[in-house]
């Protein structure tokens, strides 16, 4: 797994590339909690994320919770079907705002 | 000197006591409480006088024969007026237990059978009405009635509760529909509230799901105040109520994979490798007990999370498959019990504790009170626990409480067992403090009840059985719903029905038939095998796939060894022979379809 950090505007914008599960999960769990602003806006962009185990569905979940700790806004952006599946089935989604690309992504950050 | 708080004036009360005797002349009685006081009694010309009924039965008048019913020693309950000056009783309601002194209607054999039919009946009503079985219907609210409301929200231990009921009541009865719910409702748990993490090996449980609407909404975490966005023990442990019952009747291995990825969701996730048991609560995300964010439940351990693996469970999952790894689970939470929960200052044990096993006194609610009922619970479940590894430290600490506990937690006015005390007296009090009320739940009856019964079955001792006969009294005579069906939440001290809030509802966060049914099935056994003498045939239904080497095992309970055979056995209504009576299992026939089996236990002749 590897995360790719970029700002567009006030937002950051961290694209996660490859598979997410039980060996990737404790490092990148670490790199995200460092990249995650104060009061701000991120955008986990997910279009590279070829597999999420139940390990990666909790660093999903951490990630929210740490945002929501930090009053930062939070948007998945561009998820494949089937993580979003895996998501979906599981009810993690639901903790989460989601987008189509990491276009609407930063649209919906700007409201 | 005050004249403050002088009772000069009217209340209505209950008496429960035994027959002195009946002055004709005078119109009175004079009964004798549990604990030994008199009281005289008046009775009123225009006081109704009732047998005990059960749920389904029609009322049964006894005005015509109250002069022949009070005959001394007859128990009996007195509800009536007190009235100044000199606290005179006139008795308005008079409930016979039996028609003869020393007669118990719900010591008559189908007594519990029935009220678990009744109970079994207006559960099913309720959910799915008459039709056909869909838990996509199923409410965890329900109203007195059984009506359900506009609250969306199935929960997973209200469903696993209600599993738990329907499988007893088929084991009981042999109704088919019961165990169709059971299994349904097992069915849907592992569809719809499972979740089966592949990383860990584990198995955990959605707190529920809301149904509103089109697509349904998880929630992972607890939706309940004291346990709110964590994972708490108890919710997992509840989980496993329903399909272990159910698994005893099919032998599902399905069930058997599930609680067995949940066993090891406790041993890897909520077991305290360093000081024992089991922690209370861990978090949602990373699975641990000590995060920062459980706040109050950080690294605590209490009564739910080390003893109620017992009686929830691990004694039926125990009784089902025989494993010593079961036993040994076993006792290890009932050794702690017996190391850490007495303690001194109070006759109460103490539930809730830091990792450490020091105490913890300040937790929410709790503070340092008693829950008379999880006294009682101990007492229950530690001399079950006797009968599967005997130890002296169970049958002392059991023996104890069950001695103490009448004095300290019972109504010995009214009958009745109350609900959370002050843990300890202060200054010049001479009882402990109700927290909050003088209620009675139907919970705590249900302990009372059952820790009398085991201790009397166990024991032959005559105060253990008074106790819990004036327990069945006190239950049977106030907490049927006669008219809208199960049982009430609450009662008053005097024995009426508390319908407030949410102890008005039959079906909640708290109440889903777990308690009533394991009531009837429980007071079943113990009463008939143990206590009377009587057999009991139970019900199986194992599938084709069913139980490792085909072995049924059909204790009904863990009973002391040698005390109960099992007797006969019919397969498909025929009879079978291949059977161990003592060990009370059936090798059971291969079969391509799931069979019925009528186990027959009896009282081991000596």
């Amino acid at each position: 797994m590897q995360i790719d950090r970029q700002m567009t505007g006030e937002v950051v914008v961290l694209s996660l590339e490859g598979e997410l599960d039980s060996r990737s999960a404790p490092q990148a769990q670490s790199e995200i909690a460092e990249l995650v602003p104060q009061d701000g806006k991120i955008v986990l962009d997910l279009s590279g994320t070829t597999y999420l185990s139940s390990a990666g569905l909790r660093v999903m979940l951490l990630t929210y919770r740490q945002a929501r700790e930090a009053g930062t806004r939070l948007v998945l952006a561009a998820v494949p079907a089937d993580v979003l599946d895996v998501m979906s089935a599981t009810g993690f989604l639901d903790f989460f705002t989601v987008s189509d690309t990491v276009q609407a992504g930063l649209g919906v950050l700007q409201r | 000197m005050t004249t403050d708080n002088q009772l000069d004036f009217t209340f209505s009360d209950l008496i429960a006591g035994y027959v002195v005797e009946h002055d004709p002349q005078r119109g009175s009685v004079r009964l004798r409480t549990s604990d030994g006081r008199t009281f005289t009694a008046r009775l009123s010309e225009t006081m109704s006088a009732e047998f005990l009924r059960n749920l389904g039965d029609p009322y049964l008048d006894a005005s015509a024969h109250v002069p022949d019913l009070l005959t001394p020693g007859r128990h009996v309950f007195a509800y009536g007026v007190f009235s100044p000056p000199g606290n005179d009783f006139e008795v308005k309601r008079l409930v016979f237990l039996g028609r003869r002194p020393g007669e118990y209607n719900f010591e008559e054999p189908n007594w519990w059978v029935r009220q678990l039919d009744e109970l079994a009946g207006f559960y099913r009503r309720a959910q799915f009405g008459d039709g056909p079985i869909d838990y996509a219907d199923y409410r965890t609210t329900l109203r007195l009635g059984g009506d359900k409301t506009d609250v969306y929200v199935q929960e997973t231990d209200t469903i696993s509760r209600l599993i738990y009921g329907m499988a007893s009541a088929y084991m009981l009865t042999g109704n088919e529909d019961y165990l169709d719910v059971a299994e349904r409702g097992t069915g849907y748990l592992r569809d719809h509230m499972r979740f089966v993490d592949r990383d860990e090996g584990v198995t955990y449980w959605y707190h529920g799901i809301d149904v509103r609407g089109d697509a349904e909404h998880k929630l992972f975490t607890s939706e309940f105040g004291d346990d709110y966005d964590a994972l708490p023990a108890y919710e997992q442990i509840y989980a496993l109520v329903g399909p272990t019952q159910t698994y005893r009747v099919t032998g599902d291995p399905r069930i058997a994979a599930d609680i067995d990825g949940t066993l090891r969701l406790f041993q890897r996730f909520f077991r305290d490798e360093h000081a024992g048991g089991y922690f209370s609560h861990i978090d949602p995300i990373l699975l641990r007990p000590d995060h920062e964010s459980l706040g109050p439940n950080r690294s605590r351990k209490n009564w739910n999370s080390i003893g109620d693996h017992a009686p929830a469970y691990l004694i039926n999952l125990f009784l089902a498959t025989g494993e010593q790894r079961h036993a040994a689970m076993l006792e290890e939470t009932f050794d702690l019990i017996c190391e850490h929960f007495p303690q001194q200052g109070s006759p109460f044990v103490q539930e809730r504790f830091h990792a450490d096993w020091s105490p913890d006194r300040a937790w929410g609610w709790q503070q340092d009170r008693a829950v008379v009922g999880h006294n009682l619970k101990i007492a229950w479940n530690l001399t079950r626990m006797n009968a599967i590894r005997p130890k002296q430290a169970y049958t002392e600490l059991a023996d104890r409480l069950a001695r103490s506990m009448p004095d300290l937690g019972s109504d010995r006015q009214r009958g009745g067992w109350y609900d959370v005390l002050q843990r300890c007296l202060v200054g010049e009090e001479n009882r402990h403090r109700f927290v909050w009320h003088d209620r009675k739940a139907w919970w705590q009856q249900e302990q009372a009840i059952l820790a009398y019964l085991v201790l009397a079955g166990h024991t032959g001792d005559q105060d253990f059985l008074r106790h819990a006969r004036e327990a069945e009294s006190f239950y049977n005579a106030f907490f049927l719903d006669h008219d809208e069906g199960g049982v009430y939440f609450n009662v008053l001290a005097s024995g009426i029905p508390y319908l407030l809030g949410t102890e008005r509802l039959k079906g909640s966060h708290s109440m889903s038939m777990y308690h009533a049914a394991e009531l009837c099935f429980l007071a079943a056994v113990y009463g008939r095998l143990l206590i009377r003498g009587e057999p009991l045939t139970l019900w199986f239904r194992p599938s084709p796939d069913g139980f490792p080497d085909r072995v049924l095992r059909v204790a009904p309970d863990v009973l002391p060894p040698g005390r109960v055979k099992l007797d006969r056995v019919e397969v498909d209504g025929r009879p079978y022979a291949g059977f161990d009576p003592d060990a009370m299992s059936v090798k059971l026939p291969d079969s391509t379809e799931p069979l019925t089996v009528q186990a027959h236990l009896a009282p081991a002749r000596d």
